[in-house]
């Protein structure tokens, strides 16, 4: 019994001092991932350890918090309860989030504003490192990766891709249930399809994005939302971004709504038909980075910063982003696609073209704009 | 029995505070937190919440009921005939096999049976190669109505026998015995005998698994797709996890209370008769 005793109370001593018991210096980055188990990993076995080599004072631990909007949700509730309990030195040093709760912390003061010390500073350009979700976020965000939605089809089915809205809904009338997307419950990459439907039909993408809010366009909205009920009638209604692309894959649908990066790194790892290509159809569809950000009382806050700076590399990311896993750059990709190799802009760029993503990439309306047409959706289209 | 004394007594209380804080600060605390926010938003007391829920989900709700009602007729219409079966004619190696499904978490039996039912699932394909569909027939049973309420009994139903096959064993074997002499058969053995006999245990057996199906979240979320009505529970994760919408969530999660309290109650009211 006494021994136990003992044994435990070692136990609870080491556990205390932690690995900072080793000395002064040493520090532990605590970066949590809103994002799948894939970006984890990234942050764990590459960029983490990549860091730690040349800073061998610097551990890392990295958590992932799930995936979709929930996990950055996730991220934020913990973070604003160690604001509002006016906690110092909060214990999430680097997080990476989603578009929509950077925007939210951006406003709600939760967020350190670091990108103007960091040496590729100068690489953090697009306007999706500017505003988000009408919040001014410039200064708070280095987007990791650029995640696009675009509309994958078979070929073996699909002679003739879309390249509009409008021809996609003439497909759609003539082949019923073969487009698939996944509503706006499955996950963001319904969700865009959403918002893409609604800019097509209002034609008020610059409203949307640019504001201000005025419901007097509530009424545009739901007519363009009845719209798409009524193009719902002939779609399949997938469970999930997965469940397009394994929809796609069995044949059950010819076309769908999908994130570009995962079906890159789907076709990458031979669960993928690779005849399927995805294209961008205009007026366009979001496109929705993953923003690495620095809460106001972080910790490590310089650390972080430096290991962001890692992250925002061009050598970085062009080997790991692009090439290992085939996400589009999150910085400049002027700076990026000159030391990324052949074969792999061949994989990330078939079907979709560096020229279509300046063209067709869009933003994500504002949040008030976001929200009521998530609202319309649920109640009238289902 | 003597009452016990005052020292003894104390030490009862004191015995009994870590289990009640755990459900004080477990369960009555988080009730409670949910009830207030289910009435609150932006700080004001309002029925808001309640009429978004009533302007979205009032559908949900039916369809929850409706999905674990179907569910828990499905589990126990297979459920009493093959325990009582069993309680009759004792066989380990069907009992081990009822067994497997309490094993198999919630998620891999709804991805499983995602796969078992897809459009061009196993079971399609294998009806379709038994030439009984062609192969261009979709069958959805994945979705919704029909393949949740199989996936739940699937499910439920080793929890349901394991409970039923106690509730049989309890039943004296003369009362059996004296059935068998005025001619009765297996059916008329289980039916006739064995199920008034262990009615409060097939009650309580059926508030349990009611109550988990009200609140079925990974089976729903793997099987189901992104429209038409769905389980009240992915609402309220969608509505937590989407919109960041705390209040409308509580009170969908009040709805589900009183839906699951509704069950318990007529079960309550059942023993109480008793």
């Amino acid at each position: 019994m006494r021994r136990l005793v003992a044994v435990l109370v070692v136990l609870v001593a080491v556990a205390a001092t932690g690995p900072t018991g080793y000395g002064q210096s040493r520090v532990t980055l605590q970066v949590a991932i809103a994002a799948d188990v894939n970006v984890v990993e990234v942050h764990r076995n590459f960029l983490g350890v990549a860091f730690s080599k040349n800073h061998p004072t610097v551990g890392f631990n990295v958590v992932g918090t799930g995936t979709g909007e929930a996990a950055s949700r996730a991220i934020y509730a913990k973070l604003k309860a160690q604001a509002d309990a006016g906690r110092r030195n909060w214990d999430i040093d680097v997080a990476l989030v989603s578009m929509r709760y950077a925007a939210q912390m951006a406003r709600e003061n939760l967020l350190h504003r670091f990108t103007s010390d960091l040496q590729f500073a100068p690489y953090v350009v697009g306007p999706d490192t500017v505003r988000a979700f009408g919040v001014d976020i410039k200064g708070y965000v280095v987007p990791m990766f650029r995640n696009q939605i675009a509309i994958a089809y078979n070929p073996h089915f699909v002679s003739k891709p879309p390249r509009t809205f409008a021809e996609l809904e003439t497909w759609v009338r003539a082949n019923p249930r073969r487009f698939g997307y996944n509503g706006i419950r499955g996950g963001v990459s319904g969700i865009g399809f959403t918002m893409g439907w609604v800019f097509y039909k209002t034609g008020q993408y610059d409203l949307f994005v640019q504001g201000p809010y005025d419901k007097a366009h509530e009424g545009m909205i739901r007519s363009s939302v009845e719209q798409l009920r009524e193009f719902n009638r002939n779609v399949t209604v997938t469970s999930g971004n997965a469940g397009t692309l394994d929809a796609l894959n069995r044949g059950e649908i010819w076309m769908g709504a999908v994130w570009v990066d995962q079906l890159v790194a789907w076709k990458n790892e031979g669960r993928m038909n690779p005849e399927i290509t995805p294209v961008l159809i205009g007026p366009g569809l979001p496109i929705y980075p993953l923003y690495l950000t620095v809460p106001r009382e972080a910790a490590n806050r310089d650390w972080a910063a430096r290991y962001i700076d890692l992250v925002a590399n061009p050598h970085i990311q062009a080997k790991v982003i692009v090439e290992q896993f085939g996400w589009y750059p999150g910085i400049d990709p002027n700076r990026v696609m000159p030391l990324v190799s052949d074969k792999a802009k061949a994989l990330l760029f078939r079907g979709v073209t560096a020229e279509d993503l300046a063209r067709y990439s869009r933003q994500m309306p504002l949040a008030e704009y976001y929200d009521f047409i998530l609202l319309a959706y649920e109640e009238i289209v289902r | 029995m003597s009452a016990a004394r005052p020292v003894e007594q104390v030490l009862w209380w004191l015995a009994a505070i870590p289990a009640t804080m755990v459900i004080i600060v477990g369960f009555g605390l988080p009730l409670v937190q949910s009830l207030v926010a289910s009435f609150t938003r932006d700080g004001v007391l309002t029925l808001a919440n309640y009429e978004l829920v009533y302007r979205l989900y009032r559908q949900d709700v039916v369809y929850t009921v409706m999905v674990a009602a179907a569910g828990l007729v499905l589990t126990f219409g297979i459920g009493i005939p093959l325990s009582g079966y069993l309680r009759l004619r004792h066989s380990q190696t069907a009992e081990f096999l009822l067994k497997v499904p309490l094993f198999v978490p919630f998620v891999v039996v709804g991805h499983a049976m995602r796969i078992f039912l897809a459009p061009r699932g196993t079971l399609p394909s294998l009806l379709h190669a038994l030439g009984l569909v062609s192969p261009d027939t979709t069958l959805a049973i994945s979705e919704g109505w029909i393949g949740l309420p199989i996936a739940l009994a699937w499910k439920h139903l080793a929890l349901v026998v394991l409970l039923l096959m106690g509730a049989f064993r309890g039943v004296g074997e003369e009362y059996l015995e004296a059935a068998r002499g005025f001619g009765a058969g297996t059916f008329r053995q289980i039916w006739a005998v064995l199920v008034p006999m262990a009615a409060p245990s097939i009650g309580l057996a059926a508030v349990l698994s009611l109550t988990s199906m009200l609140a079925s979240f990974s089976i729903p979320l793997m099987m189901t797709k992104g429209s038409g009505p769905q389980m009240l529970m992915i609402d309220l994760y969608h509505r937590y996890g989407l919109h960041g919408d705390f209040g409308t969530a509580s009170a969908i999660g009040v709805v589900s209370y009183l839906l699951a309290a509704g069950a318990a109650y007529y079960y309550l009211k059942g023993v109480m008769r008793q």
